[in-house]
């Protein structure tokens, strides 16, 4: 998909992001994504349903909170814009008259529903009043923000348009794309929209990343630990550096394949004395980078 | 306040010097500037009246105010000034403003956006010698949301001429009879009753072009109109229809629900700064929906911001509130400008 060489790019890599990288990019995406299907149609048999629904996704990812409730969010976004979009054009809403049942918030609810029935401590509920930011997306904001403040209108103009894309508007490519006519199990309406949702975040995350790891790559002179140091420390403490720097570069420089590879090397790889029974989708042997 | 007054008056002639610009404010409204577009304005911050950033009152008043009590010298202003401006002005070029309420509009009550009437009910004793006064004591539409006590001449020179223009009203009526809705659509033209897909009779006119919801309760939704006035004429002329057919249908409780504006500002905007700076505002997901999600407070206003500069207004139940809503928001996308 040549579009996710423009999507990269909305989401912090370079104007021109190299097709090596790109390529890399799809493939792991691509191999995530397809595991991920297959899993929630596990889940999905073990329910006895016939489709996969968007409980199954979320049942996937109970175990991360942040990355859930990013997901809620998400979703309640979603209801809320077709909400206001609805009351703008009168067509929209005799459409949505005529479609009879009441299709308002119906994300929320089937999230809200659902967590109801899993909630065994009260934590996945306690999520829906949570208020705290989400610092993952909080550091993407404040890129982008750097990203386009130094750019001119018609920079600026191609840069919205690079992060409008999604996978979502082609729907069908991309369901083609996940191989879901050849499931027995395939995934319903809103189960899609998460799955475009969770395809853009595998991108966003893997740039994040990779712009760590190439962070890391630059070598400060004169600090004697900086080699010892993770790339998460750095990036905490020294943010206004690192601000700065991360912007220059990624502006001038475009994410090498080798960023990428590194990026999913470490995340994979969880260090702590349980490290191999925290993750249930590990037994896969893929860590996935959206949930 | 008094002294506020003089202070501004002060300040103003203390600008005009400096700038050589018109003072952009009547030294005769008190202050209901927010604080940062005196400082986009003059060079020199001064802060007294700044204390009193409160939320600036509705867009000038479009509907045709008397405002001959206005000393002349506010006609100094126009210069650069937009139309929007002093109320005089507005005066004396609400007939030309083809988008503002036509005169008649004022018997209408609930769109006259007066701006001396929420004050002159609300605070009857802030008298600070502008405020208009009363011409409309009946206005009864005017919610305490938005309350101020001063005018929004002051945003003038910010604000420009630029006046959000209405979309779509969406308001509802009572017939109070019972309807049989396969009567109305096998007599009435232009109506659609599909009972498996929806419990309503779709019926459309072409003069004011809306369209209506007929519900077998007596209910009726009508959507599609322009402007406050055609959505009632429509709703009548719906009502009207239904009368004809031999249902005793009555107009009761006409009201309207909301109200959809939009414009343009003219300068590309950089979404980016505002979701980051106005978080809890807004939302911004490029890949969901072009548009920036500006939730406004006060008043209760949703704003679809675009990155050409287009603005959608939504939620309002007054055009009033439309207005303020755009007045808002304009300094701070000024601040966003994408240059």
């Amino acid at each position: 998909m040549g579009f996710k060489l423009f999507c990269r790019y909305s989401l912090g890599d370079a104007r021109r992001p190299l097709h090596e990288t790109a390529v890399l990019v799809e493939d792991v995406v691509h191999t995530q994504l397809i595991n991920l299907l297959q899993q929630a149609a596990e889940v999905s048999q073990l329910r006895g349903a016939r489709v996969i629904t968007p409980e199954d996704l979320l049942f996937l990812m109970r175990k991360d909170k942040k990355k859930l409730r990013r997901l809620l969010k998400y979703m309640f976004i979603r209801d809320y814009k077709s909400k206001i979009v609805k009351g703008i054009d009168e067509d929209d809403l005799l459409e949505d008259k005529l479609s009879g049942s009441n299709n308002a918030n119906k994300r929320q609810k089937i999230a809200q529903d659902f967590l109801n029935s899993i909630d065994q401590t009260g934590e996945l509920l306690a999520m829906f009043e949570d208020d705290e930011i989400d610092e993952v997306k909080q550091e993407r904001m404040e890129r982008a923000e750097r990203q386009t403040r130094i750019m001119d209108s018609a920079q600026y103009a191609e840069f919205c348009e690079s992060r409008q894309l999604s996978f979502s508007k082609k729907a069908s490519k991309f369901r083609d794309w996940l191989d879901c006519s050849s499931m027995e199990i395939k995934p319903n309406v809103v189960a899609m929209e998460i799955l475009a949702y969770l395809a853009y975040e595998t991108v966003a995350q893997l740039v994040d990343l990779a712009l760590l790891v190439r962070q890391d790559m630059v070598t400060k002179a004169g600090d004697p630990f900086s080699h010892a140091i993770s790339a998460t420390f750095i990036q905490y403490h020294n943010s206004a550096e690192s601000t700065a720097a991360c912007g220059v570069e990624a502006h001038g420089n475009a994410i090498q394949p080798c960023h990428i590879r590194e990026a999913i090397r470490r995340y994979s790889h969880k260090i702590g004395p349980l490290s191999p029974f925290t993750n249930a989708y590990r037994r896969n042997g893929t860590a996935f980078l959206a949930c | 306040m008094e002294e506020e007054e003089t202070y501004l008056e002060l300040y103003l002639n203390q600008c005009a010097a400096q700038d050589g610009l018109a003072p952009p404010r009547s030294p005769l409204f008190s202050p209901v500037v927010p604080y940062d577009m005196y400082i986009l304005n003059a060079s020199n911050p001064e802060t007294a009246f700044n204390s009193n950033p409160e939320v600036k009152e509705t867009c000038g008043g479009f509907s045709s105010v008397d405002l001959s009590f206005l000393p002349d010298e506010l006609t100094q202003e126009d210069k650069n000034q937009p139309v929007i401006g002093s109320k005089h002005e507005t005066e004396e070029n609400s007939e030309s403003q083809s988008r503002l309420p036509s005169p008649s509009d004022i018997g209408l009550g609930s769109n006259s956006p007066s701006l001396s009437n929420p004050h002159s009910q609300q605070h009857p004793s802030d008298t600070d010698s502008v405020q208009a006064s009363p011409e409309k004591p009946d206005s009864n539409s005017l919610p305490l949301a938005s309350i101020t006590p001063m005018t929004p001449v002051t945003s003038v020179s910010e604000c420009c001429g630029i006046v959000p223009q209405l979309q779509n009203i969406v308001s509802t009526v009572n017939l109070a009879c019972k309807l049989d809705l396969k009567k109305i659509a096998l007599h009435a033209k232009n109506a659609e009753y599909n009972p498996k897909r929806f419990a309503a009779v779709i019926m459309r006119i072409r003069e004011p072009r809306t369209t209506a919801l007929i519900f077998s309760s007596g209910k009726m939704v009508c959507t599609g109109a322009r402007s406050e006035e055609q959505s009632r004429l429509a709703a009548r002329k719906y009502a009207r229809v239904v009368q004809k057919l031999g249902f005793p249908a009555r107009f009761l409780d006409f009201k309207i629900q909301n109200m959809v504006g939009s414009c343009d500002v003219k300068f590309p905007i950089r979404l980016e700064g505002l979701v980051l700076t106005h978080q809890q505002f807004s939302s911004y997901e490029p890949e969901l929906f072009p548009g920036l999600i500006y939730r406004m407070v006060k008043p209760r206003i949703v704003l679809l911001i675009f990155v050409s500069g287009k603005v959608v207004l939504t939620g309002a139940k007054e055009r009033s509130e439309i207005c303020e809503a755009f007045e808002n928001i304009y300094p701070i996308l000024k601040g966003f400008k994408k240059a």
